[in-house]
């Protein structure tokens, strides 16, 4: 009613929403400004669809996705986007091969099912290719949704163990303070006071993001835990601020490792202080854009500490100074390196194509 | 130590324009999906969020829209920000989900001898502010457009190109638009149903 009485008592307001929308062009745009200076109504509208609009672009908009999920939604996305571009078997003849080894593998499947059971492990939930284990106080739960599989521990230690010879859904084993991706393997997880206290991968690989730490990709025989916080120094936590502990990987195969084989949580201290300043060192340099400089720290900090959990980090940052450096010799044998040691890291997809 | 808030690449790296973006991505490069990820996929939540006020759905249609789009790299016009058209393949994905949910609630209406409701009900149930509710009101055609226009600031032009529709129609959609959200606050704000 407003607006009809406004229409009748201005002729022009119809050009309020041309002139907004584009519709006006050269001197229409300029003649409707100097009516607009002089017409009341007209203004009021202009300012009216201005105040819409403003009121529009305040409207709350769905929490921002937190950072793990934002990750997780990317890999999601370059796997599905790696997998359309794997080419399709064409011919029949490959057809019916790859239907006999199928054929073949279900038999073996069914063989290895039926097997007699040489343990009695009390497997609380198998519907499918995803076995868990738990103790009586474990605190977890288990979801599953389209093509997702969701175990969610509070406290308490699981054993999984995922068959990856049967069809399955993507595993997630969400983490009071992260998240474990299943990349085909049999582990083990432990979490207390709303914290991750342990992983060990028996077989196949994890890969485990932790709020505020790289992702790690933990292989058969690693075995992962946070590290103790060091003792707190009165005179120092003064001037200081205090550190977050890094975690500490080890390997049961010593060819590897490069740490004690030792299931204590806490690595030496000696080792952390000098990977953890060699590290900053190396970030240090990356961030104040002298590449060059960065890119040999971070290959020194590889070649001193190889199974640091920053070291898939330094690997992909190396790629990314030399890259920045305009090395590309060096910067494609980095990515290869790169590649060969992480052949599921989190930066495999962005790394993958500075190789060639 | 790492700070993981922003990518290394995003803070000070030159970059890469997105049109070399695209180019990489019709190449079948994954490190250019990831790059073109990281660059708007914020600004594209937000505008997917507005529109669906689902999470879930939002989750979805955003893995959809950078699929959508790096399969039809080849054919990106070279412009030199890829938003608008992101934006074009999203609202694309919304409208072609509208009307698969709207053959879906026709079949059920069908069942039960009710009318369906001309508005997706999705965006009224998580709905909050008054702007919000009035929001939710308008069909989607109508709400997509607007706010194509006056919060992600594409043009006519190219909302035209982006939704497949004539010019004449975005116009139309927009003046529609205005008017009844107003109506619909001057009715929220009033208490009126």
């Amino acid at each position: 009613m407003k607006a009809r009485a406004a229409e009748l008592a201005c002729p022009r307001l119809f050009e309020v929403e041309a002139l907004r929308d584009g519709r006006l062009t050269g001197t229409e745009v300029t003649r409707f400004q100097s009516h607009a200076r002089t017409c009341p109504i007209c203004a009021q509208e202009m300012q009216s669809i201005t105040e819409l609009a403003e009121a529009l672009r305040s409207t709350a908009t769905p929490p921002k996705a937190d950072e793990l999920r934002v990750r997780r939604e990317r890999t999601r996305l370059l796997a599905a986007f790696d997998a359309s571009l794997a080419p399709i078997p064409g011919s029949s003849r490959t057809k019916l091969w790859l239907a006999a080894v199928a054929a073949l593998t279900v038999v073996a499947m069914l063989a290895w099912r039926l097997r007699p059971s040489r343990t009695a492990a009390p497997v609380v939930a198998s519907p499918n290719s995803v076995q868990v284990q738990a103790a009586t106080t474990t605190k977890w739960s288990r979801r599953a949704e389209n093509q997702l599989e969701t175990i969610t521990l509070e406290a308490g230690t699981l054993s999984i163990r995922v068959d990856h010879q049967r069809p399955h859904r993507r595993l997630l084993v969400m983490l009071p303070d992260g998240e474990l991706e299943d990349v085909g393997t049999t582990f083990s997880v432990s979490a207390a006071a709303a914290h991750t206290t342990q992983v060990t991968v028996q077989d196949g690989s994890v890969i485990l993001r932790l709020r505020d730490l790289p992702a790690l990709t933990l292989r058969a025989g690693d075995s992962w835990s946070p590290a103790r916080a060091p003792a707190p120094d009165t005179a120092a936590s003064v001037l200081v601020p205090p550190q977050p502990p890094l975690p500490s990987v080890h390997s049961a195969n010593p060819a590897r490792a490069s740490v004690p084989s030792s299931s204590n949580a806490a690595a030496p201290a000696g080792n952390n202080s000098d990977s953890a300043t060699d590290f900053r060192a190396a970030m240090s340099a990356f961030t104040s854009g002298d590449n060059a400089r960065a890119s040999s720290l971070f290959a020194a900090f590889l070649g001193q500490h190889p199974r640091d959990s920053h070291a898939e980090d330094a690997a992909y940052l190396r790629v990314l100074t030399l890259q920045r450096a305009g090395n590309a010799g060096d910067m494609k044998q980095a990515a290869t390196e790169y590649l060969a040691r992480y052949p599921h890291g989190f930066r495999y997809a962005e790394v993958e194509p500075l190789s060639h | 130590m790492i700070q993981r808030g922003h990518k290394p690449a995003e803070r000070d790296a030159p970059q890469t324009s997105d049109a070399e973006l695209m180019q990489q991505l019709a190449a079948g490069q994954l490190g250019a999906l990831g790059e073109l990820y990281d660059r708007y996929q914020a600004g594209l939540r937000s505008f997917l969020g507005r529109a669906t006020r689902d999470s879930h759905d939002v989750d979805d249609l955003l893995h959809a829209t950078f699929l959508a789009a790096a399969k039809s790299a080849e054919r990106y016009d070279g412009r030199s920000s890829c938003r608008p058209w992101l934006v074009g393949i999203a609202a694309q994905l919304l409208r072609r989900r509208r009307q698969t949910l709207g053959r879906l609630v026709a079949v059920l209406a069908s069942l039960k001898d009710i009318q369906p409701s001309a508005t997706d009900p999705s965006p009224t149930l998580h709905a909050r502010t008054d702007v919000d509710r009035a929001l939710a009101r308008l069909s989607q055609p109508k709400r997509l457009t607007l706010l194509m226009a006056e919060v992600e600031g594409l043009t006519c032009a190219e909302i035209a190109e982006a939704l497949a529709v004539p010019i004449g129609t975005v116009w139309t959609r927009l003046h529609a638009a205005r008017r009844e959200l107003r109506q619909a606050l001057d009715a929220e704000r009033s208490g009126k149903p």
